[in-house]
């Protein structure tokens, strides 16, 4: 046999007995498909909306004139922001606040109509929930566009008032108006930001747990371990069949989880659909590499999965969608970096939603196979070591058998 | 009673003896204790780098640039002749925004035309967008404000009233429990309870399949209620220890200000441990095998996160889920926990979320008393972790 024959001959062999495995424990599949794909479709159905609109505030209206009555109109009619309760007074307001029922609080002062229109300035003021940064960023943006946006037809009759032609009036109102363009996300949509980078996320929780048991469960003993490479023809070969089914899985989950994602909730693909695969691919196998090692360096098993967890569960944290890389010291930015996620992320906004030309996204995706090919050298490694340490121990074995 | 204090004892011994069980209820708590927060620690973006591409090349346009550039959201951090080299920026992430100021740009504001200046702001992250809008866009306005009212004194009005012309109706928008939009402040205090319902949780689950002691399990059968309630108790004894240091302690640490009062916060946290403690028993009974407890839970903790309507309004989440959402115990604690001691809400306005937690604590203490009942009935097999689905052997410590 060729080495190459017998290299392909190994390799099914694992391939098949892993197979084998899957379709016996249950438990097994279960936690490499039905989990991760269960997780992805609650936190699809968690931000199926996309947006958040609507969200409820309160109306402390001291005034009750035809201004602050087109105010509060023009609050409610903004998409953010609906008026859902009216407060009698600061206090049931807080109440409200802190009972969570209203995310923020108008309060429309006494005699504001008298006083805008006689010049004295009154003060609008909305107070608002930032300890919920998510609904209070929003229902302020509905505030602040509402609010000036009442306090623009003021300004024209104040200058019309002054004997200004209504259309001059109207276009001195903003001297510097900012023609703001939301990049590569115009509607702000939370589906393409977050959820998007949140699936991923989950997958790599879970293929580096699940590849530290199920490669763990071949190598925690020298005798499994030897079994494994008898019958994979080498230890390269051996290794790769193990991991080839689980590949094979996880990219199925993926590639499920992205269509939904481009078909469901149009996620745009903008840049290379190849590379995205690609990078996908990577992903999973730097994710599965990793898993591995940590089952060949730590004993037993378990605490390799637990270590596993540990790492891996705040990873989210650390791969800059929430709170960006700019933002953080270097020791999270170090970490970080040295997560799969945090590249095929990157790759993934840049094929998905950013369109990034060719010459600037290849970066993170050669950054994912270098973690590859680093990790299968650490992991090789590792198996050469541990059967040169067994087969030592086996010849001295053999020696103390024949001195005996 | 005096069976109740045999298992109270012997479970609170276990954690510290058995350990997988110490590994994740205590050096775990402890590691996240230091590694979770450390992306947030700097609170806020600052000085996020944008490009200014200035086709006026004016005074006034390279006073607009330096106003921006001194703010603390954003950073100039190149001026580029052209859009297409300032998309290749943004492309390769050196700047997260451009601001493009148009040919006559000065001329058109001396002559009292509206003057516009175009942002174009990377919204592929949030947080950058909202840094680089909101910073442009504030110094746009004042600028704005001051240019209108100099041509209203320029065209004789009174400049108090010109003032008043510009902006009759000033809004303030106050920002209440986390006046500096901080990150870790926003945060922490949710992840923090989300943090202590994972350790316990899988502890708890570790705690139920390892091998039990034997005199324990001999009267066990006879007694499920006051087993598990042993039990309970004895989680519930060592959080009084952990919870503490996670609800007051690490946020004192962090700088994360806090409004409530303490000892609300600890009543409130009982029905949440119990509910926990008592969910961990059932998990412990679906799962049966140390290992497969750990597997199942490993990434279970962010969808619980994303469930509590913290990060992403419950508002905007479907109805079947919001129903869903309330059988985890976080939702209710992460809620009551944060508005407690960072809005400082009294514990009448958290009573929804205080009796959801005690409701859990009821039904998942049910469930687990019944299986309790039936496993040690079912007789023949008392070990429960010998059961498991694989021939992966047990490690007690």
């Amino acid at each position: 046999m060729t080495r190459r024959s017998r290299f392909r001959s190994g390799f099914s062999l694992v391939f098949w007995r892993e197979i084998g495995w899957l379709r016996r424990r249950p438990f097994l599949l279960a936690l490499t498909v039905a989990t991760p794909l269960g997780l992805m479709a609650l936190l699809t159905a968690i931000f199926s909306a996309g947006l958040a609109t609507k969200l409820p505030i309160g109306v402390l209206d001291l005034d009750g004139s035809d201004l602050s009555r087109s105010i509060v109109r023009m609050v409610d009619a903004t998409p953010d922001a609906a008026v859902a309760s009216r407060v009698a007074d600061l206090s049931e307001g807080r109440t409200q606040i802190l009972s969570g029922e209203i995310k923020g609080l108008l309060l429309l002062p006494r005699n504001l109509e008298r006083d805008v229109l006689s010049g004295r300035r009154p003060e609008v003021v909305f107070f608002y929930n930032t300890q919920t940064m998510t609904a209070g960023n929003l229902v302020v943006r509905g505030i602040n566009a509402a609010v000036p946006a009442a306090a623009a037809g003021i300004r024209i009759s104040l200058r019309t008032a002054q004997g200004e032609p209504i259309e001059a009036a109207q276009h001195a109102l903003t001297p510097i108006p900012v023609q703001t363009h939301a990049l590569f996300n115009p509607t702000l949509n939370y589906v393409h930001f977050l959820l998007a980078a949140l699936l991923p996320s989950i997958l790599q929780i879970i293929v580096v747990t699940t590849s530290s048991y199920s490669v763990g469960l071949d190598v925690e003993t020298s005798h499994r371990l030897r079994i494994l490479r008898r019958l994979g023809g080498g230890l390269w070969s051996a290794m790769a069949g193990k991991l080839a089914p689980y590949t094979l899985l996880f990219l199925t989950v993926l590639c499920l989880s992205d269509a939904v994602l481009f078909d469901v909730f149009g996620l745009p693909l903008r840049g290379s659909g190849g590379l995205l695969l690609l990078a996908g691919v990577l992903f999973i196998l730097a994710c599965q590499l990793f898993g591995a090692l940590l089952a060949l360096v730590l004993r037993p098993m378990a605490t390799a999965v637990s270590i596993g967890t540990l790492l891996m569960a705040p990873a989210f944290g650390f791969m800059g969608i929430g709170f960006p890389q700019h933002g953080m010291s270097w020791f999270a930015r170090g970490f970080g970096s040295f997560l799969p996620g945090t590249w095929y992320l990157t790759a993934r906004i840049d094929q998905t939603i950013r369109g990034a030309p060719f010459d600037l996204s290849v970066k993170p995706v050669l950054i994912l196979l270098a973690m590859v090919m680093a990790l299968a050298v650490l992991v090789a490694l590792k198996l050469e070591s541990i059967r040169a340490v067994a087969a030592r121990s086996q010849r001295a074995l053999g020696l103390t058998e024949r001195m005996a | 009673m005096s069976w109740i204090l045999a298992v109270f004892s012997s479970e609170f011994r276990r954690i510290f003896a058995l350990r997988p069980a110490f590994s994740v209820l205590v050096a775990g708590a402890a590691v996240y204790a230091v590694f979770y927060p450390q992306p947030y620690l700097n609170e806020a973006l600052r000085d996020v780098p944008i490009a200014v591409v200035d086709r006026d090349g004016t005074s006034s346009s390279r006073e607009l640039a330096r106003r921006i550039d001194a703010t603390g959201d954003v950073a100039v951090a190149m001026v580029l002749p052209d859009l297409a080299s300032a998309e290749r920026e943004v492309y390769a992430r050196r700047i997260y925004g451009v601001l493009f100021i148009p040919q006559y740009f000065e001329r058109d504001l001396l002559h009292d035309r509206p003057s516009p200046i175009g942002l174009y702001a990377d919204a592929s992250y949030f947080l950058l967008y909202q840094r680089v809008s909101a910073g442009v866009s504030a110094v746009a306005r004042a600028l704005g404000v001051e240019v209108e009212s100099a041509r209203l004194v320029a065209m004789g009005v009174e400049p108090s009233l010109a003032s008043a012309a510009s902006d009759p109706m000033p809004l303030t928008a106050e920002p209440l429990f986390n006046p500096q939009g901080g990150y870790a402040t926003y945060l922490l205090p949710a992840a923090f309870v989300l943090i202590l319902q994972q350790t316990l949780l899988i502890g708890v689950g570790l705690l139920g399949t390892l091998p039990a002691t034997t005199s324990v399990l001999e009267g066990a059968y006879r007694r499920p209620f006051a087993t598990v309630l042993g039990k309970c108790l004895a989680y519930l004894a060592f959080e009084a220890l952990l919870l503490p240091v996670y609800m007051i302690v690490l946020p004192y640490l962090y700088g994360i200000p806090r409004l409530g009062s303490i000892a609300d916060v600890l009543v409130f946290a009982v029905p949440f441990v119990l509910a926990v403690g008592a969910l961990g028993m059932v998990i412990a009974a679906v799962f049966r095998t140390p290992l497969f407890v750990q597997l199942a839970s490993a990434a279970i903790g962010m969808p619980f996160f994303f469930l509590a309507g913290f990060a992403w309004p419950a508002d905007a989440m479907p109805e079947p889920i919001r129903a869903v959402a309330l059988f985890v115990p976080s939702t209710s604690a992460i809620d009551g926990f944060v508005r407690l001691s960072q809005l400082g809400a009294s514990m009448r306005e958290v009573r929804g979320e205080f009796l959801t937690l005690w409701g859990l604590a009821f039904l998942y203490g049910a469930i687990a008393v019944l299986i309790e009942a039936r496993r040690r009935g079912a007789a023949g097999d008392p070990l429960p972790a010998a059961r498991g689905p694989l021939e992966v052997d047990q490690r007690a410590g």
